[in-house]
């Protein structure tokens, strides 16, 4: 359902905690020959995505100076794409709903990963109670929307669910109207993603060293004192990745949206990427479509830059 | 000592209530998947069927979508993108985080932002550019996509997974006399092994999983990956009744839940094996 | 590096790309992925009959595959024969020149009565054809034969009123009237009520002579709302497949394309016992003959194909009545073929009358309306479904989109 790194797969590795063994003096930036090895050894990853990623999005962002409907040769409009996606009523919503889904992929399904991995690290069956929670990532793909349409559609499992539970929501019909079209897709998507991003947190959660805990609870901490005075800090480079790769999986959200709604009714749970979607394959308006797509691609790439950048400086800091 | 019971307590119980939440849309996939294709009935999803019809629903989703022709080339995918990218990409992080490459911080937002841009707009001008080199239709095509949009992710695993390595190993072995390339060959990425593994478990599920590149880049039922086939059951021209839907879907997961399953402790434990 | 590219050149050497003329095999790339097995029965068929097998390449995704016909047109993977959409997608393709005339096959075929007159017009364009018709489908009413019973209705309306009179007794028994869907299908039955209403004004809407805001329009919006109003229809939010609901009788009637007939075989009702079809009569007497859309699919074949001459060769077997009649009974579809006969009485009933002295046949409003504006109408009447007091706005909102359409075309 979404590119690979996009949601939430992160960087675990290894992690130097404050206080632990230094990792031996680095040397300085690399000068002369030494810098052309390392070059070396970046080129052919770089040289595949400068090919095969960068290179095609190059004929999108000339496109989006252009109209083009996919067969008469493409018009030079300068600025008239941008203008016109800045005027674009539905803009406000795409927005807003796009704002809703960085919102609430980085709050639940890091959240609920966070919980998940504290709540299982180092219990007998820990592997067994996190099970649960990796099914919907290996089955990912085909049927999912089938079984999520079932579950929200009017009168459907969840109407199902909250009636026999007393719960208000027996008779809502959450994708016919917004805020709940966008709400209830975004609690799919956690449903989904949850079970990596409590991966991760186990991970980083294995990676730090035993002395700090292990002084804290002889002074007595435990608990939620123990996590927000020591779990937590040392886990935050991990929690950087994990909340920076949902910032750019969010942005970018698509499939789910196109699977469930179509954007609809109205436009109404439309996002930026389906905006980009809809104006260039839907309308078949090419130019304006990748206008939308420049747009979109600055926006992510800006945040990420913002995102990583300090996570950088987080780490050299502490190294 | 109570409150240590309490405790113990909570923590199974929190993660079994959330469990058995989770487990709610996996209970209706199964259960109308196995229902015979023909006893479907929207208002009885919660009841399992008393007949059995799981098998002919996969056979008749086999046969009507082709789905066996793709399989060998889908799993060439899955394979071998990933498992170059692992080494493409520990490479990079090798040069970035070890080796100390100038304006390290630029190569990595150079490979990252690999996944910053919208896939939907690559589509044409990849077929574009496919058709002109001979790709197109080409196993060799496919493999060179699903690289490309795999090392993203494993460059930045691997960068943050050599920045936790002690520095000393490397100076070590260059002092044995070692090349670099042998240092890291031989010393780092048997290191990075358990996190290479993760990574390619990753990504030998999202191309599984992939449509898109495979519908556009290729022609050939034996070159085209299998959701592609796939996807064709749910169709309004034609498509096939939900419970072969499902079916079909389950049963082409499977290779990516045994593979996720069967890893799943080496998994937890792996990337955690990156501390020195 | 050195990995990447011996790998790429390994790897290149498998896969198959035919080239050159005179094949012996063709690629026929269409947007109905699910009609593999009756693409693939009929490629089998045509090698024995006429040495040329055909295999298809579908997609699923309508517009990924148009955006990929599109760009194929400037590379050397052209496809041999390719679908495509009729109205003004299929008129942008030909003004590219790059579709091969099929008139000869069109004179031809009406003379020997392999293709019927009225659908010549929607593969003309300057006075000449192209495509052949892979398809057709009447856009009819299926109806539930058991619903209908337990509500006492013996035969199928003839007349509006009798219609209506229908689905009031069919609602008052419970069951829901009409099917409705918010996703995709959401004109349906906007384009039923205004051809049934004012087939002029359907069509100047298509061309741009008409305002989505005149009072016509409006007019059919509110009738619209009225049914729904008076809770003729199922609920639009439910993601059950109409073949679903017409098999557990929730809902007594279904209007779709004949295609339609397919889904419901497939989830096991059977045809004339379990469900009827009729022709939808017309809102208002006003038109002398009854209102019926239509589809059809083309299928196209390029002037600079890589064998030209086996595609015009495939194209003239494959309307003939053997093809079609394998084509269409395998679907269990009707044909364009007038001389092939459905072996589903009920299909072929309604087929007959559907292409009869009595019927208008008028493209679809997928097809008909032009790609930008049919994007808005299709959210906005998910917009209207969603709440039926929005119908002022939503007109609005697909007349602005239409006024920037036709505004550059």
């Amino acid at each position: 359902m979404s590119a690979p790194g996009a949601p939430a797969v992160a960087a675990a590795g290894a992690r130097q905690a404050p206080g632990a063994t230094a990792p031996g003096a680095r040397p300085g930036r690399r000068r002369g020959r030494g810098n052309w090895t390392a070059i070396g050894f970046l080129s052919p990853a770089a040289l595949v995505v400068a090919l095969l990623l960068y290179l095609p999005f190059l004929y999108t962002v000339v496109l989006s100076f252009t109209k083009y409907d996919g067969l008469s040769s493409p018009q030079w409009v300068a600025l008239d794409n941008f203008r016109k996606f800045f005027s674009d009523p539905a803009l406000g919503s795409s927005v807003r709903n796009t704002l809703m889904w960085v919102v609430g992929t980085t709050v639940l399904p890091v959240g609920l990963g966070l919980l998940i991995a504290l709540l299982s690290f180092g219990i007998r069956g820990g592997s067994g109670f996190r099970l649960p929670f990796m099914l919907p990532y290996a089955l990912s793909g085909a049927g999912l929307g089938v079984i999520w349409g079932f579950i929200l559609q009017d009168g459907g499992a969840a109407n199902d669910v909250l009636g026999a539970l007393h719960l208000p929501g027996a008779h809502t019909d959450f994708l016919q109207h917004w805020p709940y079209n966008t709400i209830s897709m975004i609690v799919a998507w956690t449903w989904q993603q949850t079970g990596v991003n409590a991966l991760l947190f186990m991970v980083g959660l294995q990676s730090i060293p035993k002395e700090p805990l292990e002084a804290a609870r002889l002074d007595g901490a435990g608990g939620f004192r123990l996590f927000r005075s020591i779990t937590w800090p040392l886990l935050a480079p991990l929690t950087t990745v994990v909340v920076g790769l949902a910032l750019v999986a969010s942005l970018k959200t698509f499939d789910i949206v196109w699977v469930t709604t179509q954007g609809g009714p109205g436009r109404s749970s439309e996002t930026l990427a389906v905006t980009m979607y809809r104006d260039a394959f839907v309308s078949g308006d090419y130019g304006y479509g990748s206008a939308v797509a420049l747009v979109l691609t600055l926006t992510t790439a800006a945040v990420t830059l913002a995102y990583l950048r300090r996570q950088v400086k987080t780490r050299e800091g502490l190294g | 000592m109570r409150e240590r019971n309490a405790a113990w307590f909570v923590r199974r119980a929190v993660l079994l209530v959330l469990g058995l939440v989770w487990l709610i849309p996996v209970y209706l996939l199964l259960v109308n998947a196995a229902r015979p294709s023909t006893s479907y009935d929207q208002s009885k999803i919660w009841t399992p069927d008393t007949h059995l019809g799981l098998f002919d629903n996969i056979r008749q989703g086999w046969d009507s979508a082709g789905l066996g022709s793709s399989l060998a080339s889908t799993f060439l995918y899955s394979i071998a993108s990933p498992g170059l990218a692992v080494v493409l990409g520990a490479m990079a992080g090798f040069a970035i985080a070890v080796l100390r490459v100038r304006a390290g911080f630029w190569w990595f937002m150079l490979l990252f932002g690999g996944t910053v841009v919208p896939t939907q707009m690559l589509l044409i001008p990849l077929f574009l550019g496919y058709s002109s080199t001979d790709l197109y239709d080409r196993r060799g095509g496919l493999v060179l996509i699903y690289l490309a949009v795999s090392i993203p992710l494993a460059a930045f695993v691997m960068r943050n997974f050599f920045t936790g390595v002690a520095y000393t190993i490397f100076e070590a072995a260059r002092m044995d006399g070692a090349s670099i390339w042998r240092v890291f060959w031989r010393v780092y990425l048997p290191l990075a092994l358990s996190a290479l593994w993760a990574v390619f478990i990753l990504e030998f599920a999202f191309i599984w999983n992939d449509l898109l590149f495979g519908l556009t880049l290729s022609q050939t039922d034996t070159v085209r990956p299998v959701m592609t086939a796939l996807s064709s059951l749910s169709s309004a021209y034609g498509g096939s009744t939900i419970p072969v839907v499902l079916a079909s879907g389950l049963v082409m997961s499977l290779p990516t839940v045994l593979l996720f399953l069967g890893t799943q402790r080496l998994f937890a434990r792996g990337l955690a094996l990156g501390q020195f | 590096m050195t990995l990447v590219a011996t790998a790429a050149l390994a790897l290149t050497a498998c896969g198959g790309n035919s080239g050159s003329a005179n094949k012996s095999e063709l690629k026929l790339y269409n947007d109905k992925g699910a009609w593999k097995p009756f693409f693939q029965q009929l490629g089998t068929m045509s090698k024995s009959q006429i040495g040329l097998s055909v295999n298809p390449v579908g997609y699923t995704d309508e517009n990924t595959y148009q955006a990929f016909i599109k760009a194929s047109l400037r590379t050397p993977n052209k496809p041999d024969l390719f679908t495509w959409a009729t109205g003004g997608q299929l008129q942008d393709l030909i003004s590219t020149k790059q579709v091969a005339d099929t008139s000869s096959i069109w004179s031809d075929g009406i003379d020997k009565g392999y293709l019927p007159k009225n659908l010549e017009p929607y593969f003309t364009f300057d006075s000449k054809q192209y495509c052949v018709p892979l398809n057709v489908a009447y856009w009819v009413m299926f109806y539930n034969k058991k619903d209908f019973a337990a509500a006492g209705i013996t035969t199928p309306p003839t007349d509006w009123n009798g219609l209506m009179a229908d689905a009031a007794a069919l609602k008052a028994k419970g069951f829901a009237p009409f099917y409705q869907t918010s996703i995709l299908f959401s004109f349906v039955w906007f384009q039923q009520l205004l051809i049934g209403t004012d087939p002029d004004l359907y069509n100047r809407l298509a061309t741009g002579k008409a305002k989505y805001t005149d009072p016509g329009v409006v007019a059919v919006m509110q009738r619209w709302k009225s049914m729904i109003d008076q809770g003729l229809f199922a609920d639009p939010g439910s993601k059950e497949q109409p073949a679903d609901q017409m098999k557990s009788g929730k809902t007594a009637m279904t209007l779709l394309g004949t295609w339609f007939n397919t889904s419901l075989v497939q989830a096991g009702m059977k045809s004339d016992s379990d469900y009827g079809m009729f022709v939808v009569p017309n809102v208002t007497t006003g038109a002398s003959k009854t209102q019926v859309a239509f589809e059809s699919g083309p299928l196209c074949s390029l002037a600079k194909a890589p064998d030209p001459a086996a595609n015009t060769k495939f194209m003239k077997w494959w309307i003939q009545p053997d093809a079609q009649s394998t084509w269409a009974n395998s679907r269990k579809d009707v044909s364009a073929n007038p001389k092939v006969t459905i072996d589903d009485p009920a299909l072929n009933t309604v087929a007959q009358a559907a292409t009869g002295d009595q019927v208008t046949l008028d493209n679809r409003y997928f097809d008909a309306t032009p790609a930008p504006i049919l994007t808005a109408a299709l959210d906005a009447f998910s917009g209207f479904l969603a709440d039926p007091s929005s119908y002022q706005k939503q007109l609005q909102t697909i007349q602005q989109a239409a006024d920037e359409y036709w505004k550059s075309n």
